[in-house]
């Protein structure tokens, strides 16, 4: 068994190396596919990073009339806690709020001038109200205006974001089922553009199948140098795809890490780089063999 | 191994044999035939007349449509696919077209049959060297198949077909792509491995040829047997 492994291993070497263009050829067509599954599987993985940040930074803003007292406020922010829809709920003082409205509009003097023209403090305490997940921020609003607490509040401004929250969701879900969508258009793609080159290579060998089989070579001795074949073929296209989308990544990342400042193509690419290295390897590989076992099926008749 | 030449052993025998392609008339009719171990048997014919057919049939590229093939008594169509490898280990093939492998040297293309049956290395670098001298061709192993002449390839053809020791060798019209002299020469080495024991098939429709050999003759027309002569002599052509 061994020696059959050696030798045959040794064959798919040779065959590969002796039929340089077509191998150029299969390597090449597998090269674009893994490319072109990684790079999507990095865009799709950024993409869902910043819309998860977005959805972070969804929340419902309750706003407490100016004479609620502490305790109530407190006792706001208690019940809100102990709701099982709710992730987090922050307490803003009106202090806490001035100075957040400052710093935000630090480099507008009229704005700041205006404000200290006022005097008092014209802003409102508040609590930012996260939900565990977008839709529960309906049910958490209601919870929230049919309280005990609806006289101390001022307003809740959901209705204003609820319009970006849907959209939002909307897009979010749009965004998956495309990239689901282009995922399994390429992977069907690039299945029948390999099975077809590496047929088209078997199709080159089959007078030596024929040799093969006339001086009395088993089957399994004709198949294996194919399959080791589409072994090598699959290893060598990964090693070449990963640097390319790498470099890909490394430039495209330069240009608009300015305008993404959340998320980062490369850290992603980084994190995942085992993972992208696997999973092309083994869709290379498995692509290379199962083309090979059914191009070869042909041949072997008899 | 020690090979005894005992000629009134059944090596091939066929018993009743038809074979049909699709819708045409059979290209094997009824064909009763018995080899013995160690005979030369030429097998003429006009082209179309079923030569080839007939040594498909022995080395199983091919299946009856009615009838059996024996070979050393073993009906054919009794062995499993997965051991077909092993019958066809036991005959040596050689074409008019040689079937040598382009992209593998000389001393390759004869190791190959070997590799393929699982022989060790230590004898295939032993025997691939002896057997291409056996042909006359030691010196140029490590040339390609498209460096070498014709005759030359053929030879080749004949040292791979000879490597595993295999109990008959056939010869589907050996010489069709070669000049005279070389032809003379494959029918020479042919009766040579006969001498030494090996079952020899030659098909081919050129009389010169098979005078040449000067043994037992089979006549094809039409897929019948239409003459089978111990000495035989091939006159139309």
């Amino acid at each position: 068994m061994f020696l059959v492994i050696g030798r045959t291993f040794k064959e798919a070497l040779s065959n590969f190396f002796r039929n340089g263009w077509l191998s150029l050829a299969a390597v090449t067509v597998l090269i674009l596919s893994l490319y072109i599954l990684s790079l999507m599987f990095v865009v799709t993985k950024t993409a869902n990073g910043i819309l998860t940040d977005v959805e972070n930074k969804v929340n419902v803003s309750v706003y407490f009339k100016s004479d609620a007292t502490p305790e109530r406020m407190e006792a706001l922010q208690n019940q809100l806690e102990k709701n099982a829809d709710v992730a987090s709920v922050d307490f803003v003082s009106r202090e806490k709020a001035l100075e957040n409205f400052k710093r935000n509009n630090a480099n507008e003097p009229i704005i700041i001038k205006s404000l200290e023209e006022i005097g008092d403090n014209p802003l409102l305490a508040s609590l930012i109200v996260k939900a565990n997940n977008q839709t529960k921020y309906d049910s958490i609003v209601s919870a929230i205006s049919g309280s005990d607490y609806k006289d101390d509040i001022s307003r809740v401004n959901y209705g204003k974001n609820k319009e970006i929250i849907d959209r939002l969701n909307k897009i979010i879900t749009e965004i998956k089922k495309f990239g689901l969508g282009l995922v399994v258009l390429f992977s069907v793609i690039s299945i029948l553009i390999v099975f077809n080159t590496i047929r088209i290579t078997i199709y080159t060998h089959k007078n030596e199948i024929e040799v093969m089989r006339l001086v009395g070579a088993s089957n399994t001795f004709i198949r294996l140098p194919f399959v080791f074949e589409g072994i090598l073929y699959g290893i060598i296209a990964t090693l070449i795809s990963t640097v390319f989308v790498f470099v890909t990544i490394f430039l495209v990342n330069s240009k608009i890490s300015t305008i993404l400042t959340s998320q980062n193509l490369l850290s992603v690419f980084y994190h995942n780089v085992l993972f992208i290295i696997g999973v092309q390897l083994a869709v290379g590989i498995i692509l290379g063999v199962v083309s090979s076992m059914i191009a070869i099926r042909k041949y072997l008749k008899i | 191994m020690d090979k005894k030449i005992v000629y009134n052993t059944l090596m091939i025998r066929f018993d009743q044999v038809t074979k049909k392609f699709k819708d045409d008339s059979p290209a094997l009719e009824d064909i009763n035939l018995e080899i013995k171990e160690g005979e030369f048997v030429s097998i003429v014919g006009a082209s179309g007349a079923g030569k080839s057919t007939l040594l498909k049939l022995i080395y199983a590229e091919e299946k009856p449509t009615i009838g059996t093939v024996f070979f050393k008594d073993k009906p054919l169509d009794s062995i499993k696919r997965r051991k077909m490898p092993f019958h066809r280990r036991n005959i040596g093939t050689v074409f008019q077209d040689f079937k040598l492998l382009p992209k593998k040297t000389v001393f390759e293309n004869v190791a190959y049959a070997l590799e393929a049956c699982g022989a060790p290395k230590a004898e295939i670098m032993e025997d691939v060297p002896q057997i291409l001298d056996i042909v006359g061709l030691g010196e140029k192993m490590h040339k390609f198949p498209r460096e070498l002449s014709g005759g030359e390839q053929q030879r080749v053809a004949l040292a791979r077909a000879l490597i595993h020791k295999p109990l008959v060798i056939v010869a589907d019209e050996p010489t069709g792509n070669l000049d005279p002299v070389s032809s003379v020469e494959l029918v020479e080495l042919l009766l040579k491995i006969n001498n030494l024991g090996t079952t020899v098939l030659l098909a081919s429709h050129d009389k010169d040829i098979v005078n040449k050999a000067a043994k037992r003759m089979v006549i094809l027309e039409k897929g019948k047997i239409i003459g089978d002569e111990a000495i035989g002599e091939y006159k139309i052509s």
